[in-house]
């Protein structure tokens, strides 16, 4: 591999195409930090290896590097394949939270179905118990749906969408299953494990909540 | 060869060239590039998110390396990409065999009407 191409020092460097198209492409995407972050450095490394060819060629650096960047395509060029792949990324991290935390709220259901708790409250439990059970089912599906079985099955275009609302819907069932756990808490004897089943439900609504409205910002932004 | 043509094919191309051992982005760019003596035209930038979809798919797998002064991520093939690459192979086959029957063929003797 060819050394990297001296860049311009001074004032040159606040302008260097490489590190503007970097920035250009990080502020067009949207998805999980690690996973945005990766393809930006990935693209910005080819471009660099990229700008160090031409620059071995015998072309100055502004030069080399205006070059790399045509070659490669401007940052809005290849931001719709790369949110394309975000927006998946996103999907299968919400799918994946909500996989590992609709468990909690069954949990609940088998907490409050088990005290002495007036009929609203049970028939609210099982209802919320529904809700995570589907939700669950679709995340393990997405899951399924977006890694080795998409080599056969095209992945719907409306399944981000699907799962960012899935991922809503099972946040709001786990702060209503917070909310009949302290009431539960308050009649009944087992008080403490059913403070304990609230934490953690009310901490899997935080993430829940946080992973859905982060799918959602990526569903709409992948280009129609 | 335009980039729409070429689109198509991406995963294929991305595979075999791939398949002789592990190669970072850029390396991977400058061998389908030298395969091809130029003629493709493609938008460089746009195989990093393929990579990172055959990656998803299990067609790939990755690992950060040293190469020289910098760390790189390398890609090479699994064994559902090395049939994976078999598979575009023959389905390639088969249909540049039959395009290029069609194509190649001389002019036919119209049926008299």
């Amino acid at each position: 591999m060819s050394a990297p191409a001296a860049r311009p020092a001074g004032p040159n460097e606040d302008t260097d195409p490489v590190e503007e198209h970097a920035a250009a492409l990080s502020a067009a995407l949207h998805g999980p930090p690690r996973a945005k972050a990766r393809m930006v450095r990935e693209i910005r490394d080819g471009l660099a290896d990229s700008v160090a060819a031409h620059a071995a060629l015998g072309l100055p650096y502004r030069r080399a590097a205006e070059e790399a960047v045509r070659e490669f395509g401007a940052a809005e060029e290849l931001a719709p394949a790369c949110q394309r792949e975000l927006t998946i990324a996103q999907t299968r991290r919400t799918a994946g939270v909500v996989a590992v935390t609709s468990p909690f709220l069954i949990a609940c259901w088998y907490l409050i179905v088990g005290a002495e708790l007036p009929p609203a409250a049970r028939l609210t439990a099982a209802l919320l118990a529904a809700v995570a059970a589907g939700a669950a089912l679709l995340a393990a599906g997405t899951l399924a749906a977006t890694g080795a079985l998409a080599r056969r099955l095209p992945t719907p275009d409306r399944l981000p969408l699907a799962v960012a609302w899935t991922g809503t819907v099972a946040s709001v069932a786990m702060a209503l299953a917070t909310l009949t756990l302290a009431v539960a808490g308050a009649a009944s004897a087992a008080w403490p494990l059913l403070a304990l089943a609230g934490a953690l439900t009310v901490t899997s609504h935080g993430l829940v909540a946080a992973s859905a409205r982060a799918c959602r910002r990526c569903a709409r932004a992948v280009p129609g | 060869m335009k980039a729409d043509a070429v689109r198509g094919h991406l995963d294929g191309l991305l595979l075999a060239v791939l398949e002789p051992g592990p190669l970072h982005g850029y390396a991977i760019i400058t061998a389908v590039q030298d395969r091809s003596a130029g003629a493709l035209q493609l938008r460089t930038g746009t195989i990093y998110p393929a990579l990172n979809r055959l990656e998803r798919l299990g067609l790939l797998r990755s690992t950060w390396e040293s190469l020289g002064e910098r760390r790189r991520r390398c890609y090479e093939l699994t064994d559902a990409g090395r049939r994976a690459l078999a598979e575009e192979r023959t389905a390639w086959r088969a249909f540049t065999t039959a395009i290029g029957s069609v194509l190649d063929a001389g002019p036919t003797t119209r049926p008299a009407i």
